[in-house]
């Protein structure tokens, strides 16, 4: 009896339980839903717990520290160079600093110290420069592909602005670069940004959400450590002789200088062509010239000839103060001190005049008006349309700036004076990196030009064409030496190493012409240099396309719905099974 | 774009996969050893197939890219891609259980095992940098298409594998796996050349796997339901 009545109690608490239990999953109050989800993330916690291994709690961690910042290579890379730095006589010049790491913005949109501008040189005006130099992060200038085929107003307006960025120290690393394609998809992408903070809160905020989905930014890394004064500098000076007929001590010496190096806004970009790649042609094409007459007996002049090419010349012409205090101040009897005059050359290639250069005026008689006349004399000659015209210069004591060569010479109450194309000292093209256009012709003329009237002097030679054909001056010599000049970028700095490639093929050219090719170096003081160099002239910057942070969130919202959705769909996947499962047709085959 | 990005496109890829695992019970079987069987399956497969494509495909890598040769050559690599069918053949015949399960923990694994080794390793490298490309997110989408297609061709292939499916569905059967293989050849190929973006290829991708899928589901929902299984 008992029995049956527990098992009829029991099964039909059983049954109430079902009863009671299909109740509950048929219509789930709220409170339990959330109780539900609770079981779900226990269950997924339970997952993790069982299945994931816990040395993984550890490793990821580990693994984002070390993992490296950058492991991916930039859509845009592309060298860059750096805008001039350096020291002289204690003041500082250029750009001082050389990392970037922040967004790039366009000239019409940057707004703070944390945005790097990006900008075309031609739209870059000199007010806007001062402005970014003071106010922004920093600075990036594209420089047009073919700095030869520029506009004169455009030219005239970078000539002024590479002025304007060397007057004096700039805080923000400036780099310079050639224009590509790429870059100019950045410029285009950033100029058509909307700025985005002079703009009120315009618009819905889905259209800000739209904008920021779009939008493209940029980020630019230039990865190099912050510049550093070098130590290993060296200036190399290469001079070389042509002793005169007799015993060379007591005959008089004429001396001819040009300096090699040349100088731009950025040290990498600085082909100095005219300034002084054509000095140092002259010279070379004189040395070869006057060899060939030294080497045989009939034309050995009695005079001494002494070449240099001194470095450093930008520099408040380094390498010839160094040369003159060893040959002047320390070794007695050095040729040098009865030199009748020094000829200095610099950037003949420019105009077709020629405009010699002096700071004391010569007094009638002496041998430096001697020489002006023969040059006179000379260009009336052998070409009329060139003119010769004297331009008397005084050294201001004051202004610790050299403007000519022969100022350094003038210091030490020796005779020189600079021949030049330019009219002006203060010329801008004397220091620009778009001084690269070839001119033989006119450096040919130049030198045909001096060369009759140096000839004349030291030969004491009456009004008539002294060479013949052979010893004409060699247009293809020249273009040969200015090729290769123009070739590499011959700032001071870059070329300041101990064992610079160019100084030593210029000391094997002139070894073919002259005697005695010695290369002398100039390493600045420890303690208190005259000037200073620094590193980083060159660097490879990474431009990132980056989405703006809103953009992350956003992404993540629709990516959770995109989960939702995938979540609703799996979740119901079977009443979906059975939709197809009524439609479908029995497949098996029928048993054999 | 930073770590944060690279989470999302994680959690992208990943997040459907487990879905699948929870919500379609398998985690009551306790198949996850299972599916961690189809997953080394499934490596071991892939390095079959890269050693078959090193050996009869050696020149691959320096020929110079001519068109027409170009596309004969991608096709006989691309039917290298058949091992995949016998691998999850293998899987399947491993796994014990019936119906959905089986195809589920098999799919699941060798889904799971794909997405780790090609997708999760390529967003490691690429995500976590500075620079954002949509790429990524193409991705991470193009992964669970390929999570939908994985489930089709194991139900084809045990589809395949059962003798009592009715005759006339076999030809179906046949090239419905075809297409499952050769599927991506003729995407790259046929779309690429077409000139479409990214964004469509994805779609276009998406709906002829959704048509994949339905037909398959059609045809094992008959058998099934003339087997008795769900």
């Amino acid at each position: 009896m008992n029995h049956t009545s527990t098992k009829k109690v029991g099964w039909k608490l059983e049954n109430f339980k079902k009863k009671t239990k299909k109740k509950f999953r048929r219509a789930v109050p709220d409170r339990d839903n959330w109780k539900m989800w609770f079981d779900e993330v226990e269950s997924i916690a339970e997952l993790f717990r069982g299945y994931l291994p816990y040395y993984l709690v550890i490793a990821l961690p580990i693994f984002i520290i070390i993992s490296p910042a950058n492991p991916v290579a930039a859509s845009h890379e592309f060298p860059v160079y750096r805008m001039q730095q350096f020291d002289l006589h204690g003041v500082q010049y250029g750009c001082r600093s050389a990392p970037i790491n922040m967004e790039a913005k366009a000239l019409s949109t940057w707004s703070s110290s944390r945005h790097c501008v990006i900008s075309k040189i031609q739209d870059l005006s000199m007010e806007r420069f001062k402005e970014i130099s003071e106010k922004a992060g920093a600075l990036v200038v594209v420089l047009p592909s073919d700095l030869t085929a520029l506009s004169i107003e455009d030219r005239q307006n970078i000539l002024e602005l590479e002025d304007l960025m060397m007057e004096r120290e700039v805080s923000i690393p400036v780099y310079f670069t050639h224009w590509n394609p790429s870059i100019d998809d950045v410029l285009t992408d950033l100029s058509t940004t909307i700025p985005t903070t002079p703009q009120p809160a315009r618009g819905s905020a889905l259209e800000t959400l739209m904008h920021s989905v779009s939008a493209n930014g940029y980020q630019i890394v230039v990865n190099t450590h912050q510049s550093h004064t070098r130590t290993d500098v060296s200036v190399a000076n290469i001079q070389g002789k042509l002793g005169g007929h007799g015993m060379e001590d007591k005959l008089p010496t004429v001396a001819i200088v040009a300096h090699y190096d040349s100088f731009g806004v950025a040290p990498d970009l600085a082909f100095g062509a005219d300034s002084n790649g054509s000095g140092v042609a002259v010279l070379i094409e004189l040395a070869r010239i006057f060899s060939q007459l030294y080497s045989s007996q009939r034309t050995h002049a009695k005079f001494n000839l002494m070449f240099l090419l001194s470095g450093a010349g930008k520099l408040n012409y380094q390498g010839t103060k160094k040369w003159l205090e060893d040959h002047i101040d320390s070794i007695d009897g050095s040729p040098l001190q009865n030199a009748h005059f020094v000829i200095c050359l610099d950037a003949l290639s420019s105009g077709k005049d020629i405009y010699v250069h002096y700071s004391k005026p010569p007094k009638e008689g002496t041998a430096t008006s001697n020489f002006f006349q023969e040059l006179t004399q000379a260009a009336k000659e052998l070409n009329p349309e060139v003119k010769v015209e004297l331009m008397h210069k005084k050294i201001n004591l004051a202004d610790k700036r050299m403007f000519w060569e022969h100022e350094r010479l003038s210091m030490k109450r020796m005779a020189g004076f600079t021949v030049s194309a330019l009219k002006s000292h203060q010329d801008y093209s004397r220091a620009t990196i778009l001084d690269n256009t070839i001119d033989t012709e006119s450096i040919a003329q130049k030198a045909s030009i001096l060369s009759e009237a140096l000839a004349r002097y030291i030969y004491n030679l009456s009004a008539e064409d002294v060479f013949t054909e052979n010893l004409k001056v060699d247009e293809t010599a020249i273009e040969g030496v200015m090729d290769f000049l123009v070739a590499q970028p011959r700032a001071a700095q870059v070329l300041a190493t101990k064992q610079n490639s160019l100084v030593t093929s210029l000391q094997s050219v002139l070894s073919r012409y002259l005697k005695d090719v010695k290369v002398s170096h100039l390493v600045p003081d420890k303690r208190d240099p005259d000037f200073s160099f620094y590193d980083v002239t060159k660097a490879t910057v990474n431009v990132y396309s980056v989405k703006p942070a809103v953009f992350d969130l956003f992404l993540t919202f629709a990516i959770v719905a995109y989960l939702g959705l995938s979540y609703l769909c799996i979740q119901n996947f079977s009443l979906f099974y059975g939709l197809v499962a009524r439609v479908s047709v029995p497949a098996k085959s029928k048993v054999q | 774009m930073t770590f944060y990005h690279f989470v999302n496109c994680v959690a992208l890829v990943y997040v459907p996969y487990h879905f699948t695992y929870k919500l379609s019970g398998l985690s009551e079987y306790g198949a996850f050893w299972k599916c961690f069987q189809a997953a080394q399956h499934y490596v071991f497969t892939q390095l079959v197939k890269m050693i078959v494509v090193a050996t009869f495909f050696p020149e691959s890598e320096l020929e110079v890219k001519g068109d027409g040769n170009d596309a004969f050559s991608e096709w006989l690599k691309a039917s290298v891609d058949l091992a995949d069918l016998a691998g999850l053949y293998l899987v399947l015949a491993k796994i014990p259980g019936k119906g959905h399960n089986k195809i589920l923990t098999a799919a699941v694994g060798w889904g799971g095992a794909e997405m780790i080794l090609s997708h999760v390793y390529s967003l490691w490298f690429g995500a976590r940098g500075a620079e954002f490309d949509w790429k990524y997110i193409q991705g991470c989408l193009d992964s669970n298409i390929s999570l939908v297609q994985h489930i089709s061709t194991a139900a084809l292939v045990w589809l395949w594998s059962r003798h009592d499916l009715k005759k006339t569905l076999m030809p179906i059967v046949y090239f419905l796996l075809l297409a499952a293989i050769f599927k991506p050849v003729l995407f790259n190929t046929l779309l690429v050349s077409m000139g479409y973006g990214p964004w469509l290829r994805l779609a276009l991708k998406a709906v002829t796997t959704g048509a994949l899928g339905l037909v398959t589901l059609y045809i094992y929902s008959g058998l099934a339901k003339a087997i008795g299984v769900y």
